[in-house]
């Protein structure tokens, strides 16, 4: 095997998007059959890849900037992961999308994004990173926008959060590259100090984003309800989270040197917090199924990112095998939404209901990855947040106390959510409602499966994947065991959130207002009214939760967003229109100018020569 | 010396009065007497060529076009030609300020002026050099008048 | 194979305009579209080695050079020169009166390849007069108030700089006896530090910086590009005023002022302000081809900035921001001339939602704005980094992060040009508008394909196309 075979996990999917785009509108099986091969050859190739160690370089722009790519088990791993979720998706779109408009833009933004996944995740150096990240940008603005009308705004919004999340990389690169004295991704090992510590924050800022983080996540739910769904599953749950949690464990683990007991350690772990409570605080009172998917893509970020920010090597083995846990339950999640919109044609729960008998494999999918997400023993989810349960109660009780509230705001939002759209009463509407068809059924299913391999027979995947990222000697004498006491305490937060929700369903009356009195509690209800009328971006209303502080949390809110919004914007403006008024459009007024010009410019001369 | 400098000064400030004054007529008296001083300093200057083509061409053929044309158009009143002239003082009035702080400018930067030119010595008489050695600017030449003639068409003709 | 490109046009010309116009009338198209594919070929087979020997020399002394900057712009010049005249063809309505922009076009066509290929300053402004003669015509015309106004401005100071440049060229014909480019550059460096030529030098330079419309001597740039016809605003906007200023201050910056390091700072300085200036103008207009007309003036700033800075990379990136520019400046043309001619204005409050409407448009559009903006992997995105790399370099720091900030700008304000224009909703009493002729979507096409092209095979033009352009250098 040559070492350009790894080209092809870019180059295959690459061009079969840009062929894909040139298939007219009406042949919908030829694209499809297209994009199936592609990701299924993709996905074959990173499979017999998966052992192989390549480093693969041929000379590209000069200045030290070589076309590099690096397959180690890491990003082999992060490779087959992608390739295996492009294919099932795939797949499910075959169904999924049958008959929408602009299929091909859709496919071909879908391989090509694909394309500059592996790209992103082989390269060796740093310029190429970026250059596969943009590509990303790109797709991810094409996908947005090709959603229902009016989606254009959505993708401008994403795109210019992401845009500017994607400058601080750019900066945060080219700092990088300029401290080390080199653009190759594994020779780098920076201190984290000073200007080390400003690179490093930069370019976490940059692998946050892309995984969603709080404060750049406030497009995701946005998209949720503009662009076609099977780009959820795909960008925001699973491809992101890949590629962000990736980077960030790479700057974390090899191109820094980052210590535990840091600030920048501190750092990641507040930033952690805040993105799981803020973001499950919105998800549980959402009324719309997608919408409350995509706050919990969301704050499930914030556990990957509070178990690598712990520093220890536990957190780090917890926050990765989330990541892979999250990709997998959070697109299953997303494609049983899909394949409740695709029968009942809507996504709202007023609308929904006691579905469970007539679209029961998709209810037992959603019950296992539902139970995943919450951390319900034996599912997967359960064994990676209790390793990271394990690492936050080492470093602080705060952590721990805000991972846990958010198993349980999670575990109530998801029963809320199986109750408002499986159980209850069926409406009249969906008296009619058949399962899905078979190729949205089999990516589900299989998913679905492995979120049970993974956890009842975790010990694979952390053997297999997880730990050789690590290495041996940084897990040397290192614990993997079962903590009783975190298991029994999360045993009783689950049960707890169960009670929680049968009491409130018998106050309210229904599975569907469950979280009503959250929503309506008196601390809660002003923000909560604010957040829905859009006055300002959900993440702040953590800020105020957190810090309990009402008021500064939207001031705070009403700044930043001025700064983005409007100051830059009058700054802007004012210099323009200071500028357009000198214009005056005479032209005595131009020769003036000139002849100053003139004047300013040779007495420089005389002055200098 | 000073007859340079007589010179020097009633070149500007017929060069001035051409671009002031209202009237169309007397502009061309204006461009006509500008040229025939550039005439005499040319002359001056050793260029009798040059100064025969700027007496003959440009104060003799122009300003003749030039008063034929006008004498097509209507003559301004007293009142018109009052108005235009303080418009034209308005727009202009910065000029004088600006070329007065210029040579203030250029008077605080010290330049030195105390330095002596050796004029190259030419080797070919202009014809030649007009004619056989510069084929190149004639073609431009050619192709500016095409340029002109085109403009005319294009702008004046219906 | 030089000679031709300066005489073929001229001949063109004369036998279009013969007695025989009932039927030239008819061809004039079909001679602009072959004489500029057939400089697109020429240029390649001499970028390829096959200079034949020039058969035409014999009866003219010319002394036409080439060199690769050459080739730049003469590529350039024909693929610029094509999308005006197939956009020409479509927006100028009476076949007498596309004739005569067609010679025109052709006129302009003989100053731009002259003024690349001469090697003598006072041909140098010939040339560009010619160029210059050319473009006041075709500014004026429509022959409305804005258009003749226009001219006039473009006029004033564009004999503001004649007469700048006369008296340079003047003043170094005293002192060397000669103006060829050699001589004048061995007089500048003779003379060092006499305040004569110092003020030549000036003269010269700024001449130049008003035929390329760099602040603050760009005042005729917005009425002009604005009050110009459809077409007319492509071969400006896109060649004409870069041939004549821009390439002109590259090529005596590096053969006659040879990198001298006050010239460069002015050259920084006036690049600077240019970006800032263009930029934030641009944004404040409401007009799509004002809007255009600023961020020339501001891309004008990131070649003179390169300029200024002096390296052989940041020439390098010059040229190519150069070249680039030519592209999808003229692409934003052309797209306003289909916008204008179909919807009738170019006032962007009045425009809206044209995206579903005129597809073609829109996605081209699409490609020239980001690539204006510098977004990878478009050709835009290239040459400012190495520009940017090259300023870096050469520890021009806060140069070098102006130009990376004004980018921002240039994002900002392409894209409430693209959202007013393209995005939302169709604006009122444009609901029956519909895509531009095939000539506009051609050329947009073609110069479409160039911009996504160039960019894609950056990595590979790099070495093989970009590095060799700094053999003229020495």
């Amino acid at each position: 095997m040559t070492d350009s075979f790894i080209l092809l996990p870019i180059a295959i999917p690459f061009i079969a998007g840009l062929v894909v785009l040139l298939i007219g509108q009406r042949i919908q099986s030829v694209k499809e059959a297209i994009a199936l091969l592609a990701t299924a050859a993709t996905l074959g190739l990173t499979i017999t890849l998966f052992r192989e160690n390549i480093n693969f370089s041929i000379p590209w722009t000069g200045f030290g900037i070589d076309f590099a790519l690096r397959l180690y088990h890491f990003s082999a791993f992060i490779l087959v992961a992608a390739s295996a979720f492009s294919f099932l998706f795939v797949l499910y779109s075959c169904s999924f999308m049958r008959n929408k408009p602009r299929l091909n833009q859709f496919y071909c933004y879908l391989l090509v994004t694909l394309a500059m996944t592996n790209g992103a995740v082989l390269a060796d150096n740093l310029v190429l990173l970026l250059f596969f990240w943009e590509g990303l940008l790109l797709t991810l603005f094409g996908m947005i926008a090709i959603g229902r009308p009016g989606a254009y705004k959505t993708a401008i919004k994403a795109f210019v959060i992401v845009g500017i999340s994607d400058l601080c990389l750019m900066m945060g690169i080219g700092l990088t590259g300029h401290l080390a004295g080199t653009m190759t991704i594994s020779k780098i090992s920076l201190p984290t100090y000073s200007l080390g510590a400003l690179a490093f924050i930069l370019m976490m800022i940059g692998a946050i984003s892309k995984a969603g983080s709080v404060p750049f996540h406030t497009w995701i739910p946005d998209a949720a309800v503009d662009a076609p769904l099977p780009f959820m599953a795909f960008l925001p749950a699973s491809l992101e989270k890949l590629l962000g949690i990736y980077l960030l464990a790479r700057i974390s683990l090899d191109m820094f040197q980052l210590h535990g007991n840091s600030r920048l350690s501190m750092l990641l772990m507040t930033i952690g917090a805040i993105t799981i409570l803020l973001a499950v605080m919105m998800a549980l009172v959402q009324k719309d199924y997608k919408r409350l998917l995509s706050y919990h893509a969301v704050s499930q970020v914030g556990y990957m990112i509070l178990g690598i920010g712990t520093c220890l090597p536990i957190g780090i083995v917890g926050g990765l095998f989330h990541m892979i846990n999250h990709a997998l339950y959070k697109s299953c999640l997303f494609l049983t939404g899909g394949s409740v919109e695709k029968q009942t044609g809507t996504t709202d729960l007023a609308k929904l209901g006691g579905l469970w008998l007539k679209m029961p494999v998709t209810f037992i999918c959603f019950v296992i990855a539902a139970a995943s997400i919450s951390g319900v023993p034996p599912f997967n989810g359960f064994y990676s947040k209790e390793l990271i349960y394990d690492a936050a109660l080492v470093r602080g009780n705060i952590f721990y106390l805000a991972a846990i509230l958010g198993t349980f705001l999670t575990a109530a939002s998801f029963l809320k959510l199986g109750h408002a759209a499986f159980l209850g009463k069926i409406s009249e509407e969906n008296k009619n409602v058949r399962e899905t068809k078979l190729p949205m059924l089999v990516p589900m299913v299989v998913i679905a499966a492995v979120c049970v391999v993974f956890g009842v027979w975790n010990y694979l995947p952390l053997n297999n994947l997880i730990k050789p990222i690590l290495g041996e000697e940084r897990l040397a004498g290192q614990e993997f065991g079962p903590n009783s006491m975190l298991i029994t305490i999360t045993v009783i937060v689950l049960v707890g959130a169960l009670l929680h929700h049968l009491f409130a369903v018998k106050v309210s009356g229904s599975g569907y207002k469950a979280s009503d009195h959250i929503r309506h509690a008196p601390f809660l209800e002003g923000i909560y009214t604010k957040a829905e009328k859009r006055w300002f971006d959900p993440y702040d209303i953590g800020l105020k939760i957190v810090q309990g502080l009402s008021r500064f949390g939207w001031w705070i809110d009403r700044a930043i967003d001025w700064v983005y919004e409007d100051f830059a914007v009058h700054i802007a403006t004012g210099l323009s229109s200071i500028i357009k008024r000198a214009h005056t459009g005479s032209y005595a007024m131009y020769v003036v100018w000139s002849l100053i010009g003139v004047l300013f410019v040779i007495i420089m001369l005389m002055k200098s020569f | 010396m000073t007859i340079n400098i007589i010179l020097g000064v009633s070149l500007v400030l017929a060069a001035a009065w051409t671009v002031m004054t209202a009237r169309l007529l007397r502009s061309v008296i204006g461009l006509a007497l500008t040229s025939m001083i550039l005439t005499i300093i040319m002359f001056k200057l050793n260029s009798p060529l040059a100064a025969v083509f700027e007496l003959s061409v440009c104060a003799g053929l122009i300003s003749a076009i030039f008063i034929s044309c006008i004498s097509l158009t209507q003559r301004l009143t007293d009142e018109q030609a009052a108005a235009k002239q303080k418009e034209r003082f308005s727009k202009f009035w910065l000029l004088p300020v600006i070329l007065v702080l210029a040579g203030v400018a250029l008077y605080q930067v010290h330049i030195p002026l105390d330095f002596h030119l050796q004029a190259a010595p030419s080797e070919s008489d202009v014809r030649n050099i007009i004619w056989n050695l510069r084929h190149l600017d004639m073609i431009g030449q050619i192709v500016i008048l095409l340029a002109g003639a085109f403009g005319v068409v294009a702008l004046f003709k219906d | 194979m030089l000679s031709p490109l300066l005489l073929l046009p001229l001949l063109a010309i004369i036998i279009l305009n013969l007695p025989i116009r009932s039927l030239t009338q008819k061809l004039s198209v079909w001679v602009g579209i072959g004489l500029s594919l057939w400089q697109i070929v020429a240029v390649v087979l001499l970028a390829m080695g096959h200079e034949s020997a020039d058969a035409w020399g014999k009866y003219f002394t010319l002394g036409l050079s080439c060199d690769n900057l050459t080739l730049v712009l003469l590529m350039s010049i024909g693929i610029v020169t094509l999308a005006t005249i197939l956009v020409g063809w479509q927006t100028i309505g009476g076949e007498k009166q596309r004739f005569g922009f067609m010679n025109l076009v052709f006129v302009a066509m003989i100053g731009m390849n002259g003024t690349v290929m001469l090697a003598d300053l006072f041909s140098l402004y010939i040339f560009i007069e010619v160029t210059a003669v050319a473009s006041f015509i075709l500014i004026a015309f429509q022959r409305n108030t804005n258009a003749l106004e226009g001219a006039f401005k473009y006029i004033i100071l564009s004999a503001t700089a004649t007469v700048m440049m006369l008296l340079s060229i003047s003043i170094i014909l005293l002192v060397v006896g000669d103006t060829s480019f050699a001589a004048a550059g061995s007089a500048v460096k003779q003379s060092q530090g006499n305040p004569l030529v110092i003020v030549a030098i000036g003269l010269f330079i700024c001449g130049l910086l008003i035929k390329g419309g760099v602040v603050p001597f760009h005042g005729w740039l917005p009425a002009a590009y604005s009050a110009a016809p459809a077409a007319a605003s492509v071969l400006l906007a896109g060649i004409a005023t870069k041939t004549s200023g821009i390439y002109a201050l590259i090529r005596l910056t590096t053969s006659v002022f040879a990198n001298n390091e006050s010239v460069n700072s002015i050259l920084l300085l006036a690049g600077t302000i240019s970006i800032l200036v263009g930029a934030f103008a641009a944004i404040g207009q409401s007009d799509f081809k004002k809007m255009l007309a600023y961020s020339s003036i501001s891309q004008v700033g990131y070649i003179i900035l390169a300029l200024g800075c002096g390296t052989n990379l940041a020439i390098i990136g010059a040229v190519f921001h150069l070249f680039n520019h030519s592209i999808f400046k003229s692409l934003l043309f052309v797209n306003s001339a289909a916008v204008e001619t179909q919807s009738g204005t170019t006032d962007m409050n009045k425009l809206g939602g044209l995206g579903t409407k005129m597809p073609v448009t829109n996605a081209t559009s699409l490609i020239a704005f980001l690539s204006t903006a510098g977004v990878p992997p478009l050709a835009g995105f290239w040459s400012k980094l190495i520009i940017i790399i090259a300023l870096w370099q050469n520890n021009l720091h806060t140069y070098a992060t102006i130009a990376v900030l004004a980018s921002v700008l240039t994002l900002a304000y392409l894209l409430l040009m693209q959202r007013k224009v393209f995005f939302g909703k169709v604006a009122e009493g444009l609901g029956n508008v519909k895509e531009a002729g095939w000539g506009i979507t051609t050329a947009a096409s073609i110069l479409a394909a160039i911009t996504v092209g160039v960019g894609v095979t950056f990595p590979w033009m790099f070495n093989s196309v970009l590095m060799p352009i700094s053999s003229f250098l020495k």
